[in-house]
């Protein structure tokens, strides 16, 4: 009688090698043998390799002079393993700079270490939102430091899902789930950014290549407003520093970024898909639950001791123009500080800081920066009762 | 660890070296077996444990099985390793969603219930390693292999590296005999595994991520309705991302594999020039699809059954298909979608196979651009977030929304059309061959301008790119 296995065999009707008794050196494991070897191509490997070699060293050469010459310079990319980096150094008692790219670029962190007796850490970080990471300190038990917030009005209240939201939440949510290899990699990265200038994760990839390719398009086309070039640097603490060629005033590359800002700071028109009236509902609900949150996490960070206050940093031209228009003082700015009681220095109110001048209208220069924070010094240790 | 990632590189470099400079085979087995372990375990350290658990389980357990004398022992012993894995993989993967089904049918008939929400990390890759274990018992069980004396053989077929978190699956009767033996590199056998994990990067992260993934995250996260041409578009675009980014996952580990001297199979075989769905899945996903062919397929009775016996069997295995893809209705939909149309295939050839114009070239192309479309189709449930997002899509596609919004950029569109016209010229020109017979026929110079070409366009994306779709699986 056949047995069952037999039967098996029979019913799948597969080959007869499938099943064939194992050699010797298959009766180690026992299993079938090695049924598939991969074929090789057989070519000239090693000179093929060696061609290759070549050519990506000579290409990748050619496109770092390129770079260079039209003014890149090695940098380190501001990405989430960074930002988690820095949010690691945060200590229970630490100053922290939260926000968006005014609070990055415009303050110095070898003065306020002078002026505040601390280092603090830089967690701004450019067309961020600042309340994912106020969330996320407001929610850290261990700490109770103190906390400057630099508020661009348009970035603070920005929806959920939105590019300023998805930012700031993408670094928070890396902070926390960090692999072991994740931390290795910018680690390796860090010394290659530090060197190579095409190395601009925002800047320089194929896909923004592409972007910016001139091709006309469809007039209902949904296309994302470029962002500005690369006109600063950053360091291993994430300290920025806008770069001379930016700094010089009307540069070309100042004059670009300029051009840049308007499209970036005009609020978009309400999707054709839902009625406008709704929208504007909408917006007003997520802007009004945005107050609340924020004056919740600033409530709970001052239970633990903290302390925190508000920064409107230096804007000019076009784009404070265009800012006062769209965000006058009284609605965001004035909302903030009276739902959170929390202090706040506009620097339009302080005629030390109101005459600076920045050259794409939204930062400080480098050389700027430190005697603007020379200046807030005195500001912040009053607001903070320091 | 991901392949595209600065640590894998200096990993790699590091691990192929010492290999290739070690004498001993053991030494060699023992060296690959912490280089996997520190590959998983650069994910989150933990989950190296439950890995290893596994693997010992089943070792165990196919000891056991063979030992045992009648065929209901055996038969006790495969069950406990069946649902060992399974469990296992149905509290990591299906934990929440189990929970949210079985809140919803009590809802059904009147008792609230809320149940905790289980705040579960899903261990990186469960789904293949489960399989690649699984497989080991399931040979045991059907006699076709007897059980390794060495754990740590078994150990290394179950977690080697390359094709650990991802796939291709790789049966432990396919790797064991790799590892009796050294095996001898064979002329040009290095260089082309560096060559295939260059092509295979070059499909993740140029084409993958930069060519496509914008594009059809843009569509189907959209949350108005859209015109025909952009709804297509955007599962076109998604179409090839998804191919991109898995065929090119299990290319990076067939060349690392071969750069080991390790030969794993093909796990896709140009499946968008297939005609009709029993050839795509003879294309797609090859590992998984043989997988469930011969362990799930076959055993409830395969083609041997009477055909509405075998039409339903075919519904079930696609249905786990599904379902092996992700904890969600969606997924089960795109299986069952696959499930009808492989019904329906045979049904149509069981009627037309005969007739003179169904083998003419003509019916042919149709019949591929037919499957590709309804892959595309299927393609909608796989990538939607939800019925929702699913129904807004299929509603875009068939003309719904006439007056739709157009959203995507020229420059997207443009993309969209070249890549996806270029692979599916590259597939139907290599439909019946393989890559290795194709670059055996171009000319040298041919071979070295891509090769730099692939190598350049990856290192001008700067490795910005995301994590590879099936790592989710």
């Amino acid at each position: 009688m056949p047995s069952s296995i037999s039967n098996f065999k029979r019913r799948l009707r597969l080959p007869r090698l499938f099943f064939r008794k194992p050699t010797q050196v298959e009766s180690v494991h026992g299993g079938p043998p090695l049924e598939y070897v991969r074929p090789i191509p057989q070519l000239a490997w090693r000179g093929i390799t060696v061609t290759v070699v070549l050519i990506v060293i000579a290409a990748a050469s050619a496109w770092e002079l390129y770079c260079r010459s039209i003014g890149y310079g090695p940098t380190l990319n501001d990405n989430e393993d960074l930002w988690t980096s820095a949010r690691r150094r945060v200590k229970p008692e630490s100053i922290v700079i939260i926000g968006d790219s005014r609070g990055w670029y415009d303050l110095d962190l070898d003065e306020l270490e002078k002026g505040l007796g601390k280092r603090p850490v830089q967690l701004a970080m450019g067309g961020g939102c600042a309340y994912p990471v106020l969330e996320d300190l407001a929610n850290d038990e261990n700490f109770h430091g103190t906390v400057i917030c630099s508020v661009v009005p348009r970035l603070l209240v920005a929806p959920p899902g939105s590019p300023p939201m998805d930012r700031a939440g993408k670094a928070v949510r890396r902070s926390h789930t960090q692999t072991p290899a994740q931390r290795a990699s910018q680690y390796l990265a860090m010394p290659l950014e530090e060197h190579v200038a095409f190395l601009k994760q925002e800047e320089l990839t194929l896909d923004d290549l592409l972007k910016r390719l001139p091709i006309p398009n469809r007039p209902n086309a949904q296309v994302q407003p470029r962002l500005p070039p690369y006109f600063g640097t950053l360091d291993r603490e994430r300290r920025a520093r806008m770069i001379e060629e930016c700094a010089r005033p009307g540069s070309e590359l100042a004059k670009m970024t300029q051009k840049i800002w308007i499209p970036l700071f005009t609020p978009p028109p309400p999707p054709a898909y839902i009625p406008e009236k709704e929208f504007a509902k909408t917006m007003g609900q997520a802007i009004n639950q945005r107050f609340n949150d924020v004056a919740a996490a600033v409530q709970k960070l001052r239970a633990r001791g903290a302390k925190i206050v508000f920064v409107r940093f230096p804007y000019s031209g076009g784009l404070k123009t265009l800012e006062d228009r769209e965000t006058p003082r009284a609605g965001i700015w004035d909302r903030v500080l009276k739902d959170t009681g929390a202090p706040g220095i506009y620097y339009e109110d302080f005629p030390d800081l109101a005459g600076f001048n920045c050259p794409e209208w939204s930062h400080l220069s480098a050389g700027d920066s430190m005697e603007f924070t020379k200046r807030l010094i005195p500001r912040l240790r009053a607001a903070l009762q320091m | 660890m991901l392949f595209n990632s600065l640590t894998f590189v200096v990993f790699f470099v590091t691990v192929v070296a010492a290999y290739w400079s070690i004498r001993s085979w053991n030494a060699r087995k023992n060296l690959l077996v912490v280089a996997s372990y520190i590959f998983y375990g650069a994910w989150n350290p933990p989950f190296a444990a439950l890995l290893f658990s596994t693997t010992a389980m089943d070792f165990w357990l196919g000891r056991q099985m063979s030992r045992a004398k009648g065929r209901r022992s055996r038969r006790a012993w495969l069950v406990a390793s069946v649902c060992m894995n399974l469990s296992m993989l149905g509290f990591f993967k299906y934990g929440n969603f189990l929970l949210q089904n079985f809140q919803w049918l009590l809802a059904r008939i009147g008792i609230i219930y809320q149940p905790p929400h289980l705040d579960i990390l899903l261990p990186v890759g469960i789904s293949f390693y489960t399989f690649h274990s699984l497989s080991y018992t399931l040979d045991i069980y059907r006699d076709v292999l007897k059980p390794t004396k060495s754990l740590r053989d078994f150990v290394l077929a179950v977690s080697f590296f390359p094709q650990l978190v991802a796939g291709p699956i790789v049966r432990a009767g396919d790797f064991l005999p790799q590892l009796v033996r050294p095996q001898p590199l064979r002329p040009g056998q290095f260089l082309w595994g560096l060559l295939l994990m260059t092509l295979g990067l070059f499909e993740k992260i140029v084409l993958a991520d930069t060519m496509l993934s914008g594009s059809a995250d843009r569509i189907f996260t959209y949350a108005g309705p859209l015109i025909a041409l952009d709804s297509w578009l955007g599962v076109m675009a998604f179409a090839g991302q998804i191919f991109f980014d898995f065929a090119g996952y299990s290319t990076c580990a067939i060349g690392a594999a071969l750069c080991l001297g390790f030969h794993l199979k093909d796990n896709f075989r140009f499946p968008y020039a297939a005609i009709g769905f029993s050839d795509f899945w003879r294309r797609w996903h090859i590992s998984l699809s043989t997988f469930l062919r011969d362990y799930l397929y076959i055993p409830l009775g395969g083609n041997q059954v009477r055909p509405v016996r075998a039409g339903t069997n075919l519904v079930v295995v696609m249905f786990l298909g599904g379902l092996w893809h992700g904890a969600a209705w969606t997924f089960v939909v795109w299986g069952l979608l696959h499930g009808s149309y492989l019904v329906v295939e045979r049904v149509v050839r069981a009627l037309f196979q005969h007739r003179a114009w169904a083998n003419h070239l003509a019916t042919r192309i149709l019949g591929g651009f037919a499957t590709y479309a309804a892959v595309c189709i299927a393609w909608v449930f796989f990538r939607a977030s939800d019925f929702t997002v699913a129904a807004r899509m299929l509603g875009g596609m068939f003309g719904g929304h006439p007056h739709g919004d157009a959203i995507l950029s020229t420059r997207e569109i443009l993309q969209i059309a070249l890549v996806t016209a270029g692979m599916i010229l590259v597939h139907w020109s290599l439909r019946d061959s393989n890559i290795e017979t194709a670059v055996m026929r171009l000319p040298r110079w041919v071979v070295t301008a891509t090769w730099a070409f692939m190598a350049c366009a990856i290192i001008l994306t700067q490795g910005s790119s995301n994590a590879f779709i099936y790592f989710q699986f």
